[in-house]
């Protein structure tokens, strides 16, 4: 059985239908890339999966269980963890306390632990460090050392992507989100995301689901690609079936064609 | 600066070089500061506040180490709600008003009830918070400036009701039965008592209060370094990517909101039995802008922020009820301001020469053309205020003149930040500061109750223009 699945999801805003019919199923450990044309859907398919918005039709089924209507704080505790596509770190936290507080719903120190500084307390904060520092250390030095003191407003953009990644590990997810993590890197940086997507699979057993416009990314890393145009699936398949398909080209070309890039 | 030659990064990455290599007491102060782990400051703390009644047996001095540490734990639970919530809460004082009122009525003869403090304040902590639940509940929905009005709202329903609740109809009563004391209040409570032991004198209250702050200080620090302080400031940041990465938002402010009012409650329980009465007027608008001045202030969010922010604020128009101290901290005042102000420092010298020169000339123009103009100087007992007076011109009908005065420096100090050229300026500084001189002898060293808030309010722009986070606030940033 897959691990994650759209049954027939809909999504409309005012008159515009944002997300029709939409059915998939991701299998456990798979890379799924999502693309489409800017305005396709994409990100209001991960606001739909992370409990961001109702869906007005359909299923969402993470885990053997439908996850449709929970709050999204529940749903991130089933393990569904999400970067956004325009960051929202929290800028004047430091680097580790971003990576720390993702920790929360992990985590049962309680107020009394907390007041009195108990034993229990101080175990399971220095536990929460350090795997906040493990997490951090996933991107080589970029973000360890000196810099866990240092407030996440300080930090490039590259890097701050790579904080966002680093938080969303922390909730200790089966499913992670990636909603555009190359965007605004230079080639060589994008390249290490490509590796890093790889590697969260193969060495945390990570399922992920990725959406990316740029199709080095996805045609490096993924399993299977699905192509949404209108909020519709047009084409789903290996990365070479889907970005040969007809449909697709014509759904990037329409618009822009600026978007096929390979 | 030579600083810039070096990245960013490694500037921070050299910082515990940079202080160990520091010179001098900033270098002793920065070191310490850094070793010192925050129970330590709370000791250090205690310890320099328990000196107070040693140095001086002066109740007035006491009153007021008293006052700042009591708006100190008030502003503590603010800080909470506010500076790591990041919920714009106007009803707060409200909360400080009902542990009062519980304090009342649980210890006076207005119920009949006489509990020792020991066991009433447990039961005063919980039934704020219960109030702090209950009115976040609804409220917490509310987004931003919403929750702003709702709770300004229920501050002043607060204050309304423990006016008018005099005559309310109860079952089981014949006649209306007055539940508040109206406007009187309820007076006559009984003393703090803790565990046999019971505050009486000024210094008895003072050092409770300052054990309390401290406790509260501690308590504070161990929530904010912990998972929920991190998820409150998480939510502050960014409330749906807190949301996102598994936090109960919901809860949490519900909780920041608890907390906040028990700490409120608690400390107006402290108030009531260190005042000895309770007063409707005691919980309005003008409480509520002191603690807010704390925090914003001290920087929103800084604990040690908290203590600093209480200290000038409450000492502050305090201090300045006396002429004396008053005029003392406007002269040291105006020089520190010129001195951080003017670069080279021989200019500033220059200046308050040149300022003393058009003072003797304007007074020999003036006494050559109508000598009767001139009152003969008041001497009073302060060195400075005297020396002043010696070169300056104090008129017959000062309050006109001064009022005239003060209309003319505005104009002055507007024209003088205008101009850019550095000679002029100087130039221009020197009758602007004599007529600032002029106007503070003649009109505001006069007025003690109209200086207390000018000088309060210009405290506050100066010093929001200079750092806009407060005195110890940390940088912040909305957007990058
Ligand atoms: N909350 C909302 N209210 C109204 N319309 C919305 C909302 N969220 C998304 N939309 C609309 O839905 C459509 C799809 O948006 P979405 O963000 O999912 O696109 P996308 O595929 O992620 O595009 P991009 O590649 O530019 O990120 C857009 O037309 C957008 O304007
Ligand atoms: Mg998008």
């Amino acid at each position: 059985m897959a691990l994650f699945e759209l049954q027939n999801v809909s999504k409309h805003f005012g008159g515009l239908q944002v997300v029709s019919n939409l059915s998939l199923a991701v299998e456990q450990g798979e890379i799924v890339s999502l693309i489409g044309p800017n305005g396709a859907g994409k990100t209001t398919v991960l606001n739909l999966i992370t409990g961001l918005y109702a869906p007005d039709a359909g299923k969402i089924v993470f885990d053997g269980r439908s996850i449709a209507g929970k709050d999204v704080h529940q749903i991130t505790r089933l393990g569904i963890a999400r970067t956004f596509q325009n960051l929202r770190l929290f800028l004047n936290m430091s680097i580790i306390e971003n990576v720390m507080s993702a920790a929360y719903a992990r985590t049962s120190a309680n107020w009394f632990q907390i007041i009195l500084r108990t034993p229990g307390f101080w175990k399971e904060e220095q536990h929460i460090r350090a795997v906040a520092e493990q997490k951090l250390a996933f991107f080589g030095e970029r973000l360890v050392g000196y810099r866990f003191e240092q407030p996440a407003y300080s930090l490039s953009y590259a890097n701050r992507r790579r904080l966002e990644i680093a938080r969303a590990l922390m909730t200790e997810p089966k499913l992670l989100l990636l909603d555009e993590p190359a965007a605004g890197m230079n080639p060589k940086e994008t390249q290490e995301v490509t590796e890093l997507i790889g590697k969260l699979r193969d060495e945390l057993g990570l399922t992920i689901i990725l959406i990316e416009h740029d199709m080095g990314v996805v045609g490096g890393i993924s399993d299977r690609v699905i192509a949404l145009d209108h909020g519709e699936k047009i084409a789903e398949g290996s990365f070479e079936a889907v970005a040969t398909d007809p449909l697709v080209i014509e759904a990037y070309l329409g618009r822009n064609e600026n978007m096929v890039r390979k | 600066m030579s600083q810039n030659k070096i990245g960013v990064d490694q500037w921070v990455e050299q910082y515990d070089q940079r202080v160990n290599k520091a010179k001098g007491l900033q270098g002793f102060i920065a070191r310490t500061s850094q070793r010192l782990p925050p129970w330590g400051w709370l000791i250090v703390l205690v310890a320099v506040g328990a000196l107070l009644p040693v140095i001086t047996q002066n109740n007035f001095a006491i009153r007021i180490a008293g006052n700042i540490a009591l708006m100190g734990t008030l502003a503590l639970g603010l800080n909470v709600v506010v500076g790591y919530a990041g919920l714009l809460d106007l009803g707060f004082v409200a909360f400080y008003g009902i542990g009062a009122y519980t304090y009342a009525y649980l210890s006076s003869d207005f119920s009949g009830v006489h509990l020792p403090t020991w066991v009433s304040l447990p039961i005063i902590i919980v039934i704020s918070a219960l109030f702090g639940l209950v009115l976040g509940s609804p409220s917490l929905r509310l987004l931003g400036d919403y929750l702003a009005i709702v709770t300004l709202g229920f501050g002043q329903i607060f204050v309304q009701l423990m006016t008018s609740l005099t005559r309310v109809s109860l079952p089981g009563h014949e006649r209306p039965v007055d539940l508040t004391g109206g406007p009187n209040g309820i007076i006559n409570l009984d003393k703090l008592s803790l565990f046999g032991f019971t505050a009486r004198t000024v210094t008895d209250h003072y050092l409770i209060l300052l054990v309390v702050l401290a406790v509260a200080l501690l308590v504070i620090y161990h929530l904010n370094r912990s998972r929920i302080g991190r998820a409150w400031r998480a939510l502050r940041e960014d409330e749906l990517a807190a949301e996102a990465m598994g936090m109960p938002t919901r809860r949490l402010k519900l909780q920041a909101f608890a907390i906040g009012a028990a700490v409120a409650g608690f400390s107006g329980a402290l108030f009531a039995g260190w005042q000895g009465s309770v007063f409707p007027a005691n919980f309005d608008t003008t409480l509520l802008i002191s603690v807010y001045a704390i925090i914003v202030l001290g920087g929103l969010g800084s604990l040690p922020g908290v203590v600093v922010g209480s200290i000038v604020m409450v000492a502050a128009p305090d201090i300045l009820r006396d002429v004396t101290l008053a005029g003392t901290l406007f002269y040291v005042g105006v020089l520190v301001t010129l001195i951080g102000a003017i670069r080279p420092r021989w200019q500033t010298a220059l200046l308050i020469g040149l300022v003393v020169v058009f003072g003797v000339i304007v007074r020999l123009i003036v006494g050559a053309l109508d000598a009767q103009a001139l009152a003969e100087p008041q001497l009073s007992n302060s060195l400075i205020t005297n020396t002043v007076r010696s070169w300056l011109i104090i008129p017959v009908n000062a309050t006109i003149i001064g009022n005239y005065a003060f209309g003319l420096l505005i104009l002055m100090v507007l024209g003088v930040s205008r101009i850019k050229h550095s000679v002029w300026r100087l130039a221009a500084l020197v009758p602007t500061l004599y007529v600032l001189i002029f106007v503070w002898e003649t009109r505001l060293s006069q007025e003690p109750s109209v200086t207390r808030l000018l000088f309060v309010g210009v405290l506050l722009i100066v010093l929001m223009i200079y750092r806009p986070n407060g005195l110890l606030g940390q940088k912040r940033v909305e957007i990058v």
